[in-house]
């Protein structure tokens, strides 16, 4: 699992560096000794070996490694000696450095697939299974924030995702966060993980759709055909039912919705009657993705509530899948071990989890189907994960 | 001797004039009816034809039918806003409404 | 540290109202209960009393099942009637189109003399009776007035092949017309394929054509319903057939039978005959009482009871056979299950409601007749003239469709303004058919509890029902017959 924040092991900031932003800053790395000095102005370059030549200009620098071998010529600069920890980040990686608290943030790496942006740590829920446990603090910073990483961006990115917290929470700024993404990235394709709520109200549904952007959707979560079990998942009365109105408004304005269901033991007995339910009502929706449990944040907290081995239920999982399929919807199944699943799911099957959450077990070596697996979350190698794992060979 | 008419009584507080006559007139090809319209029941004669022979079954199925008619004309009258909506919707784009 | 309330902090009050719904009795104490677009629950009657009476409890495992069919809604949630609104316009959305099929008659001439045609067929030599031109030209006009992007022409007869030259006439004709005007056309020839040479079937695979053949059963069947000079009808199908196949396209033939009092005990053969020929489907239909059927006194020859044990028996055979790995389907049931399964009317004309007649189909005669169905053009071969609209020579497109019998007729049949229908479980999943009713009991509403038609229904949607209910198996199966439509 990749490290993507955490502490650095010094950093220290030279007399007329660019700190402006309550000592935090946000950087793109570069590899490029020769990079046009202009540029040098946001960018912060990355050594890991001592090189003979230290390019200049450049606003920040980044060693990774032992403190002591630092580089000599790098004294009197602004710098931050980072552990290896951090030694997959490239040349195009984005960066936030906090030298007050002597952090670094990994925000955006230029070579993966899965960029996401967190605007915020608040949340109305409080999932049982959340992977981002929400904070009652205003962190508003955090959307601004986001608004410099997409003003940094570098043209040509595939894909930008928005989640939190939820990212609905700042009403009309997020709306314009999103319209500048559209602006400066047109060709990024966008992709918001919302509980939806906030669209129940017809006037904030319209103004998204009036963003127009080619290419944006929603994913937006419902774990029952039972607003009480739903509500009780996500720890919100009335949550459902606003839900579905959120769901209803967007696909009323044209705007594309996702419908994601996280697979635990809270939602699994009434897997089949959500895919009808999903079938019957929402027909419409462009997608639904039906993903395996992270051990992490409030997972762990609830795992007696929570963790059913995924080999226990993989019959209901096709069953499910079926309906879907059965009704011409496009269904995914993510997050799960291959091993772990029935072939009857291989249509809606993705390898899905998160470059950097991925990871396999040792009892994985062996497996002759590792390139179509999904893998595991790393949480889950961790702290639990199902006792059927068995190799294909 | 067969009787070639027959007297039955329909409590108005279940059953209208306009509803049995309704059902009377499904029969004008077996048997007519005469109408004595008294407060506490309406009153029909009917008249058999020469050539219908089961009296007792043509009752039986005109009692019936007065009770077809009946929610007919009631359900007929509850349900008209909805059919309306629906007919309405068929004929919508046909120009033709 | 994080807090977490338990379930009973979002448990459901047990405040709930009633959304519309029927309720049915199934046999015994079962009951099944339907929402307005054919959302169905089967529930014991103690817990149906519950239901209505307010007093069904959360903690009842029905009530989470109600609330999701939409047949409760607790007090407080706005999602139910939004959705049911939704759905209901999804049920009723093929309406606006308007009529779709138009049954184009080109002749009423014939090589075969089938004991339950409907139809007066004239032997092959009268021209007489033959379409003309001018009388296609006009249908054609009123097939483009209705408003239906997607629109169908079937030629029929007698034997429509025996007056091909007006078929390419029409079909060259309304091509053009409907690329002009951005609507999809679709041509199918009902047809024996007796008298299908090359050329005509090389111009129905150069024009896009399907084909809608007959096929009662094995070949000792199939001749016994349908007798030809030379008595070899199946033999000059099979040959027909193949050549179709094979000049047309596969998939662009499709099979039809027709039910006779022969077939009643012989439904296995019948479907083995159409799994060997390689059909993946059969439509098992009931005997109509119309035309020579009615004059042989071959619809008299049998009743509902018998029918329903010769369907029940072929769909047990063909969930069979789907078992052993043929995939094949019963039409009548699939269009039966997508009305179960999902919120879309097939619009098939025989059993809607609002009625098929005018609205989503209609007959253009070979003498300009205009008829309001295929069933009504039937009831006219038998001199009951009731459900002709008109004629393409001598009224217009308002005088056809706003025609008085036929709105009448529609308002009278609405199956949720009849007695018994309007409150049944079932009606979502039937229709009404008011030229049936008026053919055998004289009024085109009828009493349901002594109709054929409601019997016969009523029996199949029982039957779908427990079947589904004793085996999940069947149910998953069905889905997947509706699916692969």
């Amino acid at each position: 699992m990749l490290k993507l924040g955490g502490k650095v092991i010094r950093i220290e900031v030279a007399g007329d560096a660019p700190m402006p932003k309550r000592d935090k800053a946000l950087f793109t790395i570069s590899t490029n000794a020769a990079l046009p000095k202009p540029m040098r102005e946001w960018s912060a370059y990355l050594m890991r070996e001592a090189d003979s030549q230290i390019p200049t200009g450049f606003a920040h620098y980044i060693w990774i490694g032992e403190e002591d071998s630092k580089p000599q010529g790098l004294d009197g600069l602004s710098v931050t000696v980072l552990p290896e920890d951090y030694s997959y980040m490239q040349d195009g990686d984005i960066i936030r450095l906090n030298s007050a608290r002597g952090e670094i943030r990994v925000l955006f790496r230029k070579n993966s697939p899965h960029n996401t942006i967190m605007v915020t740590e608040q949340c109305q829920h409080y999932c049982l299974m959340c992977s981002q446990p929400p904070k009652d603090i205003d962190d508003r910073w955090l959307l601004d924030e986001a608004n410099d990483l997409i003003r940094m961006m570098p043209r040509g990115t595939g894909e930008l995702g928005f989640s939190g917290g939820e990212p609905t929470l700042f009403g009309n700024d997020f709306l314009e966060t999103l319209k500048l993404t559209k602006s400066l990235h047109p060709g990024t394709s966008v992709h918001i993980l919302s509980n939806g709520r906030r669209f129940a109200d017809r006037r904030f549904a319209a103004d998204y759709a009036k963003i127009e952007h080619p290419d944006m959707m929603v994913g937006i979560p419902i774990y029952s055909d039972d607003p009480a079990i739903h509500d009780y998942v996500v720890q919100a009365k009335g949550a459902f039912d606003e839900t579905i109105r959120g769901i209803l408004n967007l696909k009323e304005f044209g705007q594309k919705v996702e419908l994601r269901v996280v697979i635990h033991k809270l939602t699994i007995d009434r897997l089949e009657k959500l895919a009808e339910y999903l079938a019957r009502n929402l027909l419409f929706l462009d997608h639904v993705a039906l993903m395996g449990l992270e051990i992490t944040g409030f997972t762990r907290a609830n795992l007696d509530k929570l963790w059913i081995d995924p080999h226990e239920y993989r019959d209901t999982l096709s069953k499910a899948v079926r309906i879907l399929e059965d009704y011409g919807m496009h269904v995914s199944v993510y997050n799960h071990p291959l091993c772990l699943v029935n072939p009857d799911v291989s249509k809606a099957y993705r390898k899905s989890i998160s470059d950097w959450k991925n990871e396999y077990l040792d009892a994985c070596t062996p497996c002759t189907r590792k390139s179509e697996c999904g893998g595991f979350f790393s949480s889950g190698v961790k702290y639990r994960h199902s006792g059927n794992i068995r190799p294909f060979v | 001797m067969k009787a070639v008419e027959c007297v039955i009584s329909f409590d108005p507080a279940a059953y209208s004039l306009d509803t049995i006559q309704r059902a009377a007139y499904r029969y004008i090809d077996k048997f007519s009816v005469d109408f004595n319209v008294k407060e506490s029941a309406i009153e029909c004669t009917l008249h058999f034809d020469k050539d219908q022979a089961d009296h007792d079954g043509l009752v039986q199925d005109f009692r019936k039918e007065v009770l077809d008619q009946h929610l007919r004309a009631r359900i007929s009258k509850e349900t008209e806003s909805i059919r309306h909506l629906i007919l309405a919707h068929a004929f919508s784009r046909t120009g033709l409404v | 540290m994080s807090k977490f309330l338990p379930p009973e902090s979002y448990a459901a009050s047990g405040a709930y109202d009633l959304l519309p719904f029927n309720f049915t009795r199934l046999e015994g104490d079962s009951y099944l209960a339907t929402n307005m677009v054919g959302e169905a629950l089967v529930m014991e009657r103690d817990v149906l009393d519950a239901l209505i009476n307010k007093q069904l409890s959360p903690a009842s495992p029905v009530y989470a099942d109600a609330r999701a069919k939409h047949l409760i809604a607790e007090q407080g949630d706005k999602s139910p009637a939004e959705l049911l609104a939704l759905k209901t316009r999804t049920r009723y959305q093929r309406l606006g189109n308007f009529t779709n099929l138009h049954m184009f008659v080109t002749t009423l001439r014939c090589d075969h003399s089938c004991q339950y045609c409907q139809v007066s067929r004239q032997s092959e030599d009268k021209a007489a009776f033959d379409m003309t031109p001018e009388i296609a030209d006009r249908s054609l006009d009123l097939v483009f007035r209705s408003p239906s992007k997607a629109v169908k022409i079937e030629f029929q007869g007698g034997e429509p092949l025996l007056n091909f030259d007006l078929i390419k006439y029409i079909v060259g004709k309304a091509r053009p017309r409907a690329v002009a005007e951005g609507r999809d056309l679709q041509v199918v020839i009902a047809t024996t394929l007796s008298l299908a040479t090359t050329e005509i079937l090389e111009y129905c695979r150069d024009n896009d054509i399907l084909l809608s053949v007959s096929l009662d059963g094995p070949h000792d069947l199939h001749n016994k319903n349908r007798p030809r000079p030379g008595k070899d009808s199946h033999q000059r199908f099979i040959a027909g057939l193949q050549a179709a196949r094979e000049i047309v396209g596969f998939d662009r033939v499709s099979a039809l039978m027709t039910t006779t009092q022969a077939s009643l005990s012989r439904v296995t053969d019948i479907i083995d005959e159409y799994v060997a020929l390689g059909f993946n489907g059969i439509f098992l239909r009931a005997l109509s009482p119309y035309g020579f059927a009615v004059k042989t006194k071959s619809y008299a020859a049998y009743d509902t009871e018998e029918w329903l044990k010769f369907y029940k028996d072929g769909l047990k055979y063909i969930i069979e056979l789907n078992r052993s790995g043929i995939h094949f389907i019963e039409h009548y049931t699939t269009l039966v299950l997508q009305k179960m399964f999902t919120a879309t009317d097939p619009g098939f004309v025989d059993l809607t409601n609002p009625a098929g007649i005018g609205i989503a189909a209609v007959v253009f005669n070979y003498d300009g007749s205009v008829y309001a169905s295929d069933e009504s053009r039937m009831l006219a071969e038998m001199k009951d003239q009731t459900f002709r609209l008109g004629s393409v020579l001598e009224n217009t497109y308002e005088e056809l469709f706003l025609n008085e019998t036929l709105l009448s007729t529609l308002e009278e049949s609405f199956t949720l303004s009849a007695p018994m229908c309007s409150e049944c479980a079932f009606e979502p999943f039937c229709g009404t058919d008011p030229v049936f009713s008026h053919a055998v009991y004289g009024d085109v509403l009828g009493r349901k509890p002594s109709s054929d038609f409601c019997k016969r229904n009523m029996a199949i949607f029982r039957h779908l029902i427990q079947l589904m209910q004793q085996d999940k198996d069947i149910e998953r199966m069905f889905r997947g017959w509706v699916a692969s439509c």
